[in-house]
């Protein structure tokens, strides 16, 4: 068991002409199931395959713990420990489970690569497939076995060796939706038990929120911002990682900061609200100019007295609550009720939870409230 | 009502098709000619085969005596026995030569595979180019070259250095055939093992060859069936003693002139006993080679 620690990583594919991974800088605590999320080509699977060594970076050093494991300067290698001298335990999405052998094969595969004892070997082995109820399928082909089965087994493949370093890639994203809510369960109570280094990889927001203790969110190439899933989801640093994070998605309105009765109010067209007292002074820079006021659907409620006045244009039950789109001058918005009934009226009034307001720079994204 | 109404429709459907497929008589005289020019071709390409299967089981005198492709008066297997024990050694130098031969060649063949599929270094492309298009060298280019360097071996009229010489140069077709084998092994499964532990060499050996079987069966019986019927090399490389090897001695037995003259039957009897094993191989395995060749040509480019 390792923390892991990436000091200015790039990755370039041509070169270090453009780059894939810019200057990254990440500490992962040991023992922490971190997550890396972003859309495609974010950049999430060649942070991981870099860690794994599959992939030499151009630029950047990482150190698993105390131990320098990769060291590149422009392309050079200085340092570079193999991926199997490593001693990490990955598992991919398309599982890579090897066809020519059986379950108990496959799982002994890497243990007998390391020339452990065949007693030690076999009782590993039935000990993991134990745990992940895998026994009866032992002596079974890969072919054999149903999406879900090879996926328990491609995770106790990787756990059987208790690596220092835990790798996934979007291990959830061959299985039914069933499935997938058991294994993410699973899952993290394994790595609970286990207190192995994770990082694992997902452009699904709800496992990172589910799972993680600390989510890394790229964008570009870029970190966007990392924390814990509450710091990401109630404090986004930029519009990006409030509308990645969250569903449905945060409602984004364009407003003007405008002075009035002493105070400030943001105007976005169809509906002006007062600025919280303790949001003024940070608003002082855009007074007459624009912002960007984020309002997530849930953080909006029915009230007679509300600012919002909308026209109701369709609802869609969950179940325990209802998502209510309305529209706004010519935005549609979307707004989660959790009451018991729908409302009859055409036309709502609304109020937003002031302190869950979330103000953006217009020009460069960022947050601007606290 | 709905089922009856589609049951309906495709039986129109189906009158109208019968109606069109109705034979016109300009399309029957068409197919008539089709096939008697199909069985005119057919039995000139048969006849000779046939000529040969017939005159094997002839005494000498009625082959030199009788039509060629008339069916013997009396069945005989005098040639086969005579070419048995004029071909016993060459039969066995041949033997030896296609089988380590084909091995070699495959197992040569299938390390460039590998290393050119799965791993990417400096020049791989260029060393790619230029092993496919040393599959395409004609060799006479290189005959004078190659016996001198035989020679300088000392392996001139040696069966190992036909074998040498044919797993070097078959390497270059079966490279470019188990390349396109090789890509379809998943890059996951690759990196898979190299995270379990194991390097080039293992993967090589634990992961690719045991899940490559097909493909290293079917390019080991493209390159027997090759190497068999292969006479350049082996005309070259040995002096007709010793060391002959199969596919030459026709040219042996044609030189055998008995009493009677040329032993037509013994000729004859000897080609099929030569033709035997590559028959017998495109029979059992015909399938793997045909799909073997498909899946090398669509997944290499």
């Amino acid at each position: 068991m390792a923390a892991i620690t990436i000091k200015d990583m790039s990755v370039s594919y041509n070169k270090g002409k453009t780059f894939v991974l810019d200057r990254l800088n990440l500490s992962i605590k040991d023992g922490e199931f971190c997550v890396f999320l972003g859309p495609s080509g974010c950049g999430k699977s060649t942070a991981m395959y870099s860690i794994a060594g599959l992939l030499e970076p151009y630029a950047g050093q990482i150190y698993f713990g105390d131990t320098l494991m990769t060291e590149m300067d422009k392309g050079k290698k200085k340092t570079f420990i193999p991926p199997q001298e490593r001693n990490i335990a990955m598992v991919f999405q398309e599982y890579a489970l090897y066809p020519n052998m059986t379950v108990r094969e496959n799982m002994a595969f890497s243990l007998k690569t390391k020339k452990v004892p065949k007693e030690e070997i076999d009782r590993l082995v039935n000990e993991q497939a134990e745990k992940l109820e895998l026994t009866p399928l032992l002596d079974r082909r890969i072919a054999q076995l149903s999406g879900g089965q090879r996926q328990r087994v491609a995770l106790g493949r990787a756990l059987v060796r208790s690596p220092q370093v835990f790798l996934l890639d979007e291990p959830l994203g061959n299985l039914d939706a069933k499935l997938r809510d058991q294994v993410r369960y699973e899952l993290k109570k394994i790595q609970r038990e286990l207190n192995i280094t994770t990082v694992y990889v997902t452009h699904d927001q709800t496992e990172a929120m589910t799972m993680a203790d600390h989510i890394v969110l790229l964008n570009g190439g870029n970190i966007m911002q990392e924390g814990t899933p509450n710091e990401l989801y109630d404090h986004p640093a930029n519009e990006f990682v409030a509308g990645f994070l969250g569903t449905p998605q945060i409602n984004i309105f364009d407003c003007q900061v405008v002075e009035k009765d002493n105070g400030l109010v943001l105007d976005a067209g169809a509906f002006t609200l007062p600025v919280p007292a303790d949001t003024v002074a940070c608003l002082q820079p855009y007074v007459g100019g624009a912002v960007h006021l984020g309002i997530r659907p849930a953080d909006m409620d029915l009230d007679p007295n509300g600012p919002i006045t909308a026209h109701v244009d369709s609802i869609e039950p969950l179940g325990d609550a209802y998502l209510i789109y309305i529209s706004l001058g010519e935005k549609l918005v979307v707004f989660k009720y959790a009451g018991e009934k729908a409302p009859a009226e055409e036309e709502l009034h609304l109020s937003p939870n002031f302190a869950k307001l979330h103000l953006f720079d217009p020009a460069t994204e960022a947050r601007i409230n606290a | 009502m709905q089922s009856n109404l589609t049951i309906e429709r495709s039986k129109e459907a189906q009158a109208a098709q019968t109606v069109r497929i109705k034979p016109k008589w300009h399309k029957v005289v068409l197919h008539i000619v089709y096939y008697v020019v199909l069985i005119v071709f057919l039995v000139f390409y048969m006849l000779p085969f046939w000529g040969a299967v017939v005159s094997s089981f002839k005494s000498n005198t009625e082959a030199t005596t009788s039509s060629p492709i008339a069916l013997p008066q009396e069945w005989s297997m005098e040639g086969y026995s005579g070419a048995l024990e004029k071909l016993k050694t060459p039969l066995l130098n041949s033997l030896v030569v296609t089988v380590f031969g084909a091995a070699g060649s495959v197992f040569l063949g299938s390390v460039c595979a590998y290393a050119l599929s799965k791993w990417k270094f400096r020049l791989n492309n260029v060393l790619f180019i230029a092993l496919v298009a040393a599959t395409y060298l004609p060799f006479q280019a290189i005959l004078i070259p190659l016996l001198k360097t035989v020679q300088s071996f000392g392996l001139y009229d040696n069966i190992w250095g036909v074998v040498m010489v044919h797993s070097i140069f078959g390497m270059p077709m079966c490279t470019t055939m188990m390349r396109g084998y090789y890509a379809e092994v998943p890059d996951a499964l690759i990196k898979q093992a190299m995270i379990d532990g194991n390097g080039m060499w293992q993967i090589y050996r634990k992961i690719v060859v045991p899940n490559t079987k097909l493909a290293t069966i079917t390019t080991f019986v493209f390159q027997c069936t090759s190497i068999w019927n292969e006479m350049l090399f082996a005309l070259v490389l040995t002096a007709q003693g010793e060391s002959a090897m199969a596919p030459l001695a026709t040219t042996v037995l044609q030189g055998f002139v008995g009493a009677t003259g040329v032993e037509i039957n013994q000729l004859m009897a000897g080609s099929m006993i030569l033709a035997l094993p590559m028959l017998v191989i495109y029979i059992f395995m015909g399938k793997y080679l045909i799909s073997g060749q498909m899946s090398g040509a669509v997944t290499a480019s």
